[in-house]
């Protein structure tokens, strides 16, 4: 017994050099990609809309990228928003993030997370301050000492925080408590809150609540998110993350595409948001790449300092962020490159006005 | 109580000093380990400084909370709303009790329903109560006070129960009216068992209050820990927790102390 | 002059009546009266009816969502989380309270952490616990586990502490091991408690249980997420009758536990309510 197998292994040996290098190989590939929205739809459901990360997603894009390679893409929805995601992060359960609103990633930052900012994830957009339906009140003022709602922790606090700033009053005018968007939906109903910011369509179109504020296409009060990576992901598999984001700009291309609205609108509403949010939040648009922009330009950049200096300023960090060091360019120019879209898209300066328009379609 | 010293007896006076100062000690062993464990795992970072926060920051936060008077506050607005649900709750409790121990009639009708309500869990209340009380303290103050019926209820029945029906003969031989028989002897004789399920109210208070905290609030100890972690400020967290447990031990002893004081009429049995 | 000593009763003196009926009817009217109220005021529109929904839709969508073996599976869900955090938090509690009852210096090390801990109401783990070990199952069953541990280990612990000293004696006469002291002595004198303590906990456990699901939602299974799904798409309907089946299934193994107690405990006498 022993003797046969014995010659069986030295019968094999000749033929262990024919074994397949793949093994060598896979080591510079994860098994696994994990990729997280700072979000989830109503109901904590795994979709988002409105943005082109979230395309993505929905296209299954991604997936089909690296299906040849055999690579698998984990997509992770939060209902906890940008802070669990921070969390997640810090477990180390997460590669990417797609697009995660300023407070939480300067918040993640200040604490000690590292990542790298890939691209920018959507920007622009009009903000709107809705209030119960019974409500009296016809400004900001007149709800001084009452409720307003919000997300903590989240993108919608500095919004919010903005609005307040932008008639004169402060954070310390109201009782500012922290609710989800279902929550909140559930809260104006019954007139538990005495305002908030929010799309207006679907509220007023069943009666719910009504806005009193409209702060239209102001790249002050909105901010733009951002596609990061984990720092220790991208040391090791840097061509993974080149055609992470290689594909993300074809999405966003195909985003961009006029003829592509209606069907990038029908893909959002299964997310749980009415689809009249999105259709009428996004009529105004009328070129679809002011808001669909990947860009890190001088209006990213800006914007994100100036959330910083808010961040210090309403004491929601304790230390202090630094800026340098944080952005990675060089994927999303190379992506461009390869993909031919240098011109394409309009960059704009610091104060938001267009800098250098965007190629002619 | 330490018998005098005598004579010849000082120095076991000392080993028994000793003794119970060692067993004391004991019990400080194990706190102690498990802080060096927290210090070791902030320092070896065993898990991510976002999860695990130092204690020094913990301290520092707490210390920072205090002098801006921030703390105070949200105490304050926990330890109210649970003050006035155990006033509200205990009270209605304590009727429905007496209500259902001292009346057969009352018993037929209420005791069923009651039966039933009583073993409903408080939180599964909650969603019901937002849709109608809203979020504001109503909500706090109904779904506190109903955690503190049940109990003090349900200790109040057991107390009139366990009394001896020689006493209620003997009320009847005095003429006492119903409020008297209530006051001088039902009262009293209940007390252990009515404040057991005072005891039992408490902790149902606070685990109701943490709760509603958690899911919405703008003050209060719980708001305060949903700051914290929307904010990846743990520490706030931790102050939270060793706050609602420094209130509980503080809210334990005094029901203690309440409880010997008022019935210090009756000697112990040992 | 000897006063006549009527027969004791709990009540006021009464002339006698006649032996009361064997159901009691009258536990059936305030259920009954509160139900014809809620239809009344639904019905003459006294309220909104869109927060306040009349029974018939509530009992409409019970019919509907019994049905739906989504919901079902949801039940077991739930029911599957108690259960496996409860015995982990039992077997736990049971160890703890044995080792604090029956070595005084096990007392003296682990008690005073034990008792002040305890003091930390249930909830406020639950921030902490949701970080470390995130959102998932993990961190549901720890927490149920948890809220377990504390009646049980706390029955447990009273329950060995109640052995009488003379029942020891006795077993330590006839040379008992170890084993055979907690299997044949200590188990059987402390069942009260420990019963007591494991009724506690499986209360405490279904509470732990939707409580951890409100407030770890996930978009997971369970009844606690059926409430939570119901709230986002504003069907109260589906609200009210996801509370009553919480309500239902807490009390029916509220009703189970106290039967198994009673069961288990049978051939003791019941004990004196003397101290």
């Amino acid at each position: 017994m022993k003797r046969r197998t014995f010659a069986t292994v030295l019968g094999t040996a000749p033929f262990i050099n024919l074994l397949p290098m793949g093994a060598r190989a896979a080591e510079a590939r994860p098994q696994v990609i994990r990729i997280s929205f700072p979000g989830a739809g109503t109901g904590g459901r795994p979709i988002v809309g409105g943005s082109f990360p979230a395309n993505s997603h929905l296209q299954r894009a991604i997936d089909e990228e690296f299906k040849a390679d055999g690579i698998r893409v984990e997509w992770k929805h939060f209902p906890g928003a940008g802070p669990a995601l921070n969390e997640s992060f810090a477990n180390g359960l997460t590669d990417f993030a797609f697009g995660h609103g300023d407070l939480p990633l300067i918040v993640g930052r200040s604490t000690g997370l590292k990542h790298k900012v890939l691209m920018s994830a959507g920007r622009g957009g009009d903000s709107y301050f809705v209030v119960p339906a019974g409500s009296t009140a016809k400004s900001l003022t007149d709800l001084k000492g009452k409720r307003i709602a919000t997300f903590k922790g989240t993108a919608g606090q500095l919004t919010t925080y903005r609005f307040f700033e932008r008639f004169g009053l402060s954070d310390k005018d109201f009782k500012v408590i922290s609710l989800d968007s279902d929550s909140t939906l559930a809260a104006l109903s019954t007139g538990d809150i005495d305002g908030t910011v929010r799309a207006p369509f679907d509220v007023e179109a069943r009666g719910v609540a009504h806005r009193i504020h409209e702060i239209l296409n102001d790249p002050y009060i909105t901010r733009p998110s951002t596609v990061w990576v984990g720092e220790e992901f991208e040391k090791k598999y840097p061509e993974v993350v080149q055609r992470v984001v290689t594909r993300l700009v074809k999405v966003a291309q195909w985003s961009t595409l006029e003829a592509n609205r209606e069907k990038q609108l029908q893909l959002w509403a299964t997310s749980g948001t009415a689809y009249v949010d999105y259709q009428k939040g996004w009529e105004s648009t009328k070129d679809l790449r002011d808001r669909i922009n990947p860009l890190l330009d001088d209006y990213y950049q800006a914007s994100i300092r100036n959330s910083i200096e808010e961040a210090k300023k309403y004491k929601l960090v304790r230390r202090d962020v630094a800026f340098d060091g944080w952005l990675e360019p060089r994927y999303l120019n190379n992506a461009l490159k390869d993909l031919k879209l240098e011109d394409y898209w309009p960059q704009q300066a610091a104060d938001g006005k267009v800098k250098v328009p965007g190629r002619k379609l | 109580m330490t018998p005098p010293l005598q004579p010849g007896k000082a120095g076991s006076a000392v080993f028994t000093g000793l003794r119970r100062f060692a067993h004391a000690g004991v019990g400080l062993v194990l706190p102690a380990l498990l802080y060096g464990l927290w210090l070791l795992a902030v320092e070896r970072r065993w898990l991510p400084e976002q999860i695990l926060p130092a204690p020094s920051l913990v301290w520092q936060s707490l210390q920072e909370l205090w002098a801006s008077g921030e703390l105070q506050g949200h105490l304050l607005a926990s330890a109210s709303r649970v003050g006035w649900s155990l006033a509200v709750g205990g009270s209605a409790g304590l009727l429905l009790g007496l209500a259902m121990g001292l009346s057969r009639t009352l018993r037929d009708y209420l005791f069923p329903s009651f039966d039933v309500v009583s073993q409903f869990p408080v939180l599964g209340w909650i969603p019901l109560l937002i849709i109608f009380a809203g979020i504001d303290e109503a909500l706090k103050i109904s779904a506190i006070s109903i955690a503190v019926t049940v109990p003090v209820a349900v200790n109040t029945l057991k107390g009139i129960g366990n009394i001896p029906p020689a006493l209620f003969e003997v009320c009847r031989v005095y003429r006492f009216t119903p409020w008297q028989v209530v006051r001088r002897m039902v009262l009293p004789a209940a007390a252990p068992s009515l404040f057991n399920g005072l005891r039992q109210a408490v902790m149902q208070a606070w685990l109701t209050l943490v709760f509603v905290e958690l899911l919405a609030s703008s003050e209060g100890i719980g708001y305060l820990m949903v700051w914290g972690r929307q904010l990846a400020q743990l520490d706030l967290v931790i102050v939270g927790m060793v706050l609602i447990g420094a209130v509980g031990v503080a809210l334990d002893l005094a029901l203690r102390t309440l409880e010997s004081w008022l019935v210090r009429w009756r000697p112990p049995a040992f | 002059m000897s006063a006549v000593i009527h027969p004791v009763l709990t009540v006021p003196a009464l002339p006698a009546r006649p032996p009361a009926p064997a159901i009691n009817w009258r536990g059936a009217v305030l259920p009954l009266a509160l139900l014809f109220a809620w239809w009344a005021v639904t019905a003459l529109g006294w309220v909104d009816t869109r927060l306040i929904v009349p029974p018939a839709n509530v009992l409409h969508t019970a019919v509907k969502t019994l049905q739906d073996p989504v919901f079902l599976q949801g039940v077991l869900f739930s029911l599957g989380r108690d259960l496996s955090g409860f015995a982990a938090g039992s077997a736990a509690g049971l160890a703890l309270g044995l080792a604090m009852g029956t070595s005084r210096w096990a007392d003296r090390a682990l008690g005073p952490s034990f008792h002040t801990l305890r003091q930390v109401s249930l909830f406020a783990w639950l921030p902490l616990l949701s970080s470390w070990l995130g959102y998932g199952e993990l961190s549901k069953l720890v927490f149920i586990a948890l809220s377990t541990l504390y009646p049980v280990a706390l029955g447990t612990f009273e329950g060995v502490r109640g052995v009488s000293r003379a029942h020891a004696e006795v077993a330590r006469v006839y040379r008992f091991t170890r084993l055979q002291m907690l299997w044949r002595l200590i188990l059987p004198a402390a069942a009260p408690q420990i019963a007591t303590g494991l009724t506690l906990g499986l209360i405490y456990a279904w509470v732990a249980t939707i409580g951890s699901e409100f407030l770890l939602a996930n978009w997971g299974n369970g009844l606690g997420n059926v409430v939570i799904k119901a709230r986002a798409s504003f069907n109260v309907e589906l609200i009210v009758f996801g509370m009553l089946a919480i309500g239902l299934v807490g009390t029916a193994l509220n009703r189970i536990a106290i039967r198994i107690e009673a069961r288990v405990l049978h051939w003791r006498a019941p004990s004196p309510s003397a101290f």
